[in-house]
């Protein structure tokens, strides 16, 4: 860096965000569980986050920054979609064909993966999001706390409630 | 235990694969170009370098000179947040030297220095746009005062607001706020400190006494009718003086094109 760094003139915008490109992509893409929204989000975070960088005060942020962009985007998405009354049915895990016809592997027991997707979406959005944050994208509870506007000790929480409920519905089947 | 064997297999369900997410960040690529074109911010290239002034942090874009900040007086968070508001700053300490070239001419006795375009997008109000402009206006050598610069904006009694105006001046130097001075002659202040005030001052014609106050062999040029005169002249008395500028000598007030009075005869 220059001298005219210890001023702290911010890197721009693009070369500050590069690097999380896929994993802001992973998490929406666990959050919605659909490509097209997952991509339309990503679209409307990089938007949203390149607009309001300048207030952004430190390079440290960013990360809690664009995943509270990224979070809050979904949870908007998930209000309206409630609101209009509209069936997200769309449920197929990455990638794989929809198991309509036959029980298959994927959608078998409570061990499977699209079983725990499901019991993902079903718990409250703050702990969802917090879960998913801490086990897919790893960020410290501190950066969680940032994200979801709240202390790193709730954030720790809704975490633990997460996995205690995960844990107690597959206990229940 | 259970606890740790469900985290662990959140985090091993349904890995998605790296192509995948490249795929789908390719294929948004293009819509967020689309977007960007309109939304994108000027660019505006930003350096820091050491002047006669102290260390000075120097901001350009491509319309022109957009700030320069005494990074010695507090406020320089200040006005970098006001550049990134209305610009995407880039690092180039090339840009900023050559700026820091043109102000070391200035102490040379260069008057054409600082006559580089300058971009006023980080002033927000017409008032202020109006003043700095005309401001502009006025030539290395001479100085106006506060009551004259308001008088040319078309607010003459507005010599506070030009005062604050003045204050926050974002491209010191080259919208040469140093040469307003106050009515009784003394120079008054400096956003950069008065003794970079007085040096810019000297660097420019003025003898600037220690009393700060404007040497005798000033004389009062007039812009309308390109008239110079002596202070006490009959016919300077008579003139609006919100129309006059204060040029350090007769030579100063020649080279701006302006020709000595015929009644005083000022040397």
């Amino acid at each position: 860096m220059g001298r005219a760094y210890e001023i702290g003139i911010p890197p721009p915008f693009e070369e500050a965000v590069k690097s999380m490109e896929r994993e802001i992509m992973r998490f929406l893409m666990r959050s919605t569980g659909d490509r097209e929204d997952a991509m339309d989000l990503f679209q409307e975070t990089w938007i949203r986050a390149y607009r309001a960088y300048p207030t952004l005060q430190s390079e440290d942020g960013l990360r809690p920054w664009i995943y509270r962009i990224a979070s809050n985007l979904c949870r908007n998405r998930a209000r309206d979609r409630m609101r209009r009354g509209r069936v997200i049915a769309n449920e197929t895990a990455d990638g794989a064909a929809p198991a309509d016809n036959a029980p298959n592997q994927l959608d078998g027991g409570p061990e499977s993966a699209l079983h725990l997707k499901r019991a993902i979406s079903r718990l409250p959005g703050k702990q969802g999001q917090a879960l998913m944050m801490r086990k897919f994208a790893g960020l410290e509870y501190a950066e969680i706390g940032t994200a979801l506007n709240c202390s790193a000790e709730s954030a720790r929480a809704s975490v633990y409630q997460a996995v205690k409920k995960l844990k107690k519905l597959r206990l229940d089947e | 235990m259970k606890t740790n064997r469900t985290a662990t297999q959140v985090k091993a369900s349904a890995p998605i694969d790296d192509r995948v997410l490249d795929a789908m960040i390719g294929q948004t690529r293009p819509r967020i170009e689309r977007a960007m074109k309109i939304l994108r911010r000027p660019q505006a290239r930003v350096g820091v370098i050491s002047s006669p002034l102290g260390r000075l942090l120097i901001a350009e874009s491509d319309r022109g000179l957009a700030a320069i900040h005494f990074l010695f007086i507090s406020g320089g968070e200040r006005t970098l947040a006001m550049l990134r508001r209305k610009f995407d700053l880039i690092e180039n300490d090339a840009s900023a030297r050559r700026i820091g070239a043109e102000i070391d001419r200035v102490f040379e006795g260069d008057f054409s220095a600082t006559a580089r375009p300058v971009d006023l997008s980080l002033v927000e109000s017409d008032f202020q746009r109006r003043a700095y402009t005309s401001l502009r206006k006025v030539p290395p050598g001479a100085v106006i005062t506060y009551h004259g610069l308001a008088a040319t904006v078309g607010q003459p009694d507005s010599q506070r607001a030009i005062g604050n105006t003045m204050a926050s001046n974002p491209i010191p130097i080259f919208v040469p706020c140093h040469r307003v001075i106050r009515s009784d002659g003394t120079i008054g202040n400096y956003g950069g400190g008065v003794d970079n005030k007085i040096k810019l001052l000297r660097a420019e014609g003025f003898e600037v006494g220690r009393d700060l106050r404007l040497p005798a062999l000033a004389v009062m040029g007039h812009r309308r009718t390109g008239i110079f005169c002596r202070p006490d002249c009959s016919a300077a008395r008579r003139v609006d003086p919100a129309k006059m500028l204060i040029f350090a000598d007769a030579k100063c007030a020649g080279h701006a094109g302006l020709r000595a009075c015929k009644l005083c005869k000022p040397a």
